[in-house]
């Protein structure tokens, strides 16, 4: 008998509805898998073997051929289980189902639990987009399932659960009995049992409350200006110091800082957490992204990829800010990677047969030392680098990733009189509500300044004669390119909306000057070499 | 001998015949020939000089088909020392010239068109032993450099009074702010500040001087067509534009080596009243260059760090070695009088507009009396940071204040002038 049910998969960050098609035909037992199934995909023959099995069923010993529709899909994961495991009792009548479409996804565990699986966000979203109706959804994905209007999503930690909620109500009971026997290895606590295959990606805790507040960071006021105006105007943004001056702490107040996401943003935020994460998302995500991957980060996990092509780094900062500490420690690729995401706003991942295009427009913030040995700039100590190793350091970070860098600033220790002279700082409620009001006077350009360029950036800056002159001689003061007479035009824009002021003046100009120069000093590094 | 003639060699640009045969090479380009042969020295170059009498007929010599084994055969003279018949061999043999030096001279030689071009596509003037202005410091030296290659105003050589101011390549940021307030002040009084162009102190001291606008000397340790290190090509650059000159006795092509280094050296304090080491750490080329000035009887002054201090170690190391001859810089302007200095401080030139608002005003004479960074600034004045950053603009495009790492420095006129009669008192004027 064949029977057919609705599922889906996730591909990138989109979900795909697949048609399950089981057929249960008479002939040697069998079990086949048929439609482009990736290697997770077909490992389900021994997990829906067992689920069925374990779960006070039969599992036929008839020939059972899965087809998943369409064919020229390639299909990934786990989450057909679901949809497999029921397909083949309706197929070997074991169940009978009452009429109506129901939508089943899930991964099975051989003692027949329902388990979570990443995208179930998207995959929903899929579904309903199809006129799905109703759903059987992981149980403790039900949270997650819920956020799709338009779909009735049921959660169901057994695959018995399932049954029972798809079963027609005249049927013979499930089982004759008692349970085959079963074996428990595992043990009752399941948070006791490290989560399998967790690969180490160097993430810092991310979601976490408690972020370090602007008021807590004394002196630095220079680099404080500078994350503030980078933040309103969407600009990447450099810090360069020795260790210990406050970087870290710095960009760790950026979550803070950040506006919140709106609403189409908060669902593309929250279908990339579905995508990416391990574990159920648990409501719309409205905190705008902060991610911090460490140094030793892999190619595949920045820009995104691997066997699952998940999300990467670029992606899950989407919208948000991926702040890189000890910037020039980043593998050269990984860095290089960064530049078309930077251009683009998005990143499109290249298999055989198809690219997949995952949004990654990210307001990237950096760190690194002066030099290998911090000591560079120094008041007291000279640096004791090898003759040629701080321009290597500097060449890590090539001439077209700096020309992608807004603002630069250089901060240095904060002399302990300073600490205690320096009025106290402001908190950041107070920065994020100017920052806030700047992100909406841009909402009526065209793009975010960090984004503006051209005639559109002219046009939203709207100089004076006497600015316009201001800008030639800053130009030439710090031997700027084009690009980078732009640069400092962007920035001049958003410390103008900081101070609600229509034009460009020639004191925004200057100030903006004051963020341009380390990046000369730079190349000066690296020229030397 | 045609000392007096254009210091300039004639270009072979310029369509005159390229100088192959001896007939169309000057004294003067003979001896800048020569200077370029490989392995000879101030020593061989004067004894060839005594034995053929002219550059001229050396480099003719050289030029023959069996030029080596003319030059090595008619030998050298011994110093006013007959041969005699009961000479040993060894004795013999010392007054031969090394037929590898021979060598060299006769590829110079044959190369001596390839030679006067290099030298006049650089710019570079032939100075010689025997030009009426050559440094009588030098002259004054055991065996001064027969031939310098030199590109600026020669006259910076023969300054009044003329003081060396060296240090490592890896100073601290307070080390180069002294090698640079130095530069400046001893300029300012009327000295010519002499150093090596490297990075670090050397760089500093010069542009000390450069910011005020004064001739500074820069001895190089290579050739001028090889100038090291790269990055300061354009400080170069502005040496000679503000009246200064940059010299070397290499040949313009040698690149700078372990062995040519410690050579400048010698001439870094022989161009030198006095030589100043700001920072050096132990085994610091710059200690070389004191012990040159204390052997050919010039002063020598070191800057005392802290004990402890790894980049002053080399200093204090030196001072407590050559007590009662190296002598310690206190401050600047004790500094000063130390070197002689009497004149009045010649007093900061003011540009009339400078065209400053109340605000840049405040934040100058702020940055001048020692605030460096933004927080200190704010805290001074009240100021939001962003008019205070934009008002640092304002005075680095004035050429006032330079920013690097976080601290804001006084730089060309702002930079604290020194009244040197005053007992050591410093007086901190920021007069904007």
């Amino acid at each position: 008998m064949l029977a057919t049910v609705l599922s889906a998969t996730v591909h990138g960050l989109e979900g795909r509805v697949i048609r399950v098609e089981v057929d249960v035909a008479p002939g040697l037992p069998g079990f086949s898998i048929v439609g482009l199934a990736d290697a997770a995909l077909l490992e389900a023959r021994e997990r829906v073997r067992g689920a069925i099995r374990n779960s006070g069923f039969a599992f036929p010993p008839r020939r059972i051929t899965v087809n998943l529709a369409p064919a020229d899909l390639r299909k990934a994961g786990a989450s057909l289980d679901l949809g497999i495991a029921l397909g083949i009792l309706l197929g070997s009548e074991q169940v009978t189902a009452t009429r109506g479409r129901w939508g089943l996804v899930g991964e099975l565990s051989l003692g027949g639990e329902v388990r979570y699986v990443p995208g179930l966000l998207p995959m929903l979203v899929s579904l309903a987009r199809r006129g799905v109706r109703r759903a059987i959804v992981p149980a403790d994905g039900v949270a997650e399932a819920r956020l799709v209007a338009g779909i009735e999503s049921h959660p169901a930690a057994t695959l018995a659960e399932a049954i029972e909620l798809v079963r027609a109500p005249r049927t013979r009971p499930a089982s004759r009995g008692a349970h085959p026997a079963r074996v428990e290895l595992t043990g009752d606590d399941e948070a006791a049992i490290p989560p399998d295959e967790e690969p180490h990606d160097g993430l810092q805790a991310v979601a976490q409350p408690g972020w370090p507040d602007l008021a807590e960071v004394r002196g630095q006021s220079e680099a404080r200006r500078a994350l503030e105006i980078a933040l309103a105007g969407g600009h990447g943004l450099l810090m360069i110091g020795p260790p210990g001056c406050g970087k870290t702490l710095l960009a760790r107040t950026i979550p803070g800082l950040l506006p919140p996401l709106d609403d189409e943003e908060a669902l593309r935020a929250t279908i990339v957490e579905s995508v990416a994460a391990r574990a159920p998302v648990q409501g719309l995500v409205r905190r705008r992204p902060f991610r911090a991957p460490h140094h030793t980060v892999s190619y595949a996990g920045m820009v995104g990829g691997g066997p699952r092509l998940s999300p990467g780094e670029v992606t899950m900062a989407h919208d948000g800010v991926l702040f890189l500490d000890e910037l020039p420690e980043f593998d050269r690729d990984v860095l290089e990677a960064l530049r078309e995401p930077l251009e683009e706003g998005s990143i499109a991942i290249t298999r055989v047969g198809r690219a997949t295009v995952f949004p990654a427009r990210f307001q990237l913030v950096g760190a690194m030392n002066p030099c290998p040995c911090g000591r560079t700039g120094s008041e007291t100590e000279a640096c004791r680098c090898p003759t040629g190793v701080p321009a290597r350091y500097a060449a890590r970070i090539s001439g077209p990733f700096r020309d992608r860098i807004d603002l630069w600033v250089e901060m240095s220790r904060v002399p302990p009189g300073d600490l205690v002279s320096v009025p106290a700082p402001e908190s950041s409620a107070a920065v994020a509500l100017r920052i806030a009001d700047a992100r909406v006077r841009q909402a009526a350009r065209p793009a975010s300044n960090g984004r503006l360029s051209g005639r559109r950036l002219l046009a939203a800056a709207s100089l004076s004669s006497e600015a316009s002159q201001t800008l030639v001689a800053l130009a030439n003061l710090e031997s700027l390119s084009a690009r980078g007479t732009e640069r400092l035009l962007r920035v001049a824009r958003t410390i103008a909306d900081l101070a609600n002021e229509g034009r460009v003046t020639s004191a925004h100009l200057k100030e903006a000057a004051r963020f341009r120069s380390p990046a000369r000093r730079m190349a000066d590094v690296v020229a030397r070499g | 001998m045609s000392v007096h003639e254009s210091a300039t060699p004639r270009s072979p640009a310029d369509g005159d015949p390229v100088p192959t045969a001896t007939a169309s090479l000057t004294e003067r380009e003979a001896w800048a020939v020569l200077q370029t042969a490989n392995g000879l020295g101030p020593v061989g170059f004067g004894r060839l000089l005594r034995r053929h009498g002219r550059a001229r007929t050396v480099i003719e010599i050289a030029q023959r088909p069996d030029g080596a084994r003319a030059l090595v055969g008619a030998g050298l003279p011994g110093d006013d020392l007959e041969p005699d018949e009961g000479d040993d061999r060894e004795g013999a043999r010392a007054r031969r010239l090394d037929p590898e030096v021979a060598a060299g001279i006769v590829t110079a030689a044959r190369g001596a068109a390839v030679i006067l071009e290099q030298i006049a596509k650089l710019g570079l003037e032939v100075m010689t032993l025997e030009d009426q202005d050559y440094p009588t410091r030098l002259l004054a030296l055991e065996l001064p450099p027969p031939v310098i290659f030199l590109r600026g105003d020669r006259a910076a050589l023969s300054a009044e009074r003329t003081v060396a101011v060296v240090g490592t390549r890896r100073a601290t940021e307070a080390g180069r702010r002294l090698a640079r307030e130095i530069g400046i002040t001893i300029s300012r009084a009327g000295g010519v500040v002499v150093s090596g162009l490297a990075i670090g102190i050397d760089g500093a001291a010069h542009s000390g001087a450069v910011a005020a606008r004064l001739p500074t000397v820069a001895v190089l340790g290579s050739g001028h067509g090889e100038l090291y290190p790269r990055a300061h090509v354009p400080l170069a650059g502005d040496i000679v534009a503000t009246g200064g000159c940059v010299i070397s006795e290499l040949a313009p092509f040698v690149s700078g080596t372990r062995g040519t280094f410690p050579r400048r050296n010698r001439v870094i304090s022989g161009l030198s009243d006095a030589t100043v080491v700001v920072e050096a750490p132990r085994e610091s080329g710059a200690l070389i260059t004191a012990e040159w000035a204390l052997e050919q009887g010039r002063d020598c002054f070191l800057v005392p760090g802290p004990v402890g201090a790894p980049e002053s170690a080399g200093c204090l190391r030196f001072l407590r070695e050559y007590h009662g001859q190296a002598r310690i810089v206190a401050t600047v302007v004790g500094l000063l009088e130390d070197l002689g200095f009497q004149a009045e401080v010649r007093p900061a030139t003011l540009p009339s507009a400078l065209d400053l608002g109340e605000t840049e005003q405040r934040l100058a004479a702020l940055v001048s009396d020692g605030h460096a960074t933004v927080d200190s600034l704010v805290a001074r004045t009240g100021l939001a940071v962003s008019t205070v950053l934009s008002g640092l603009t304002l005075l680095e495009m004035r050429g006032l204040v330079a920013g690097a790492y976080g601290r804001y420095r006084p730089t060309g006129i702002l930079v604290p002038a020194v009244e040197a009669r005053r007992g050591g008192r410093r007086s901190v004027t920021a007069r904007v």
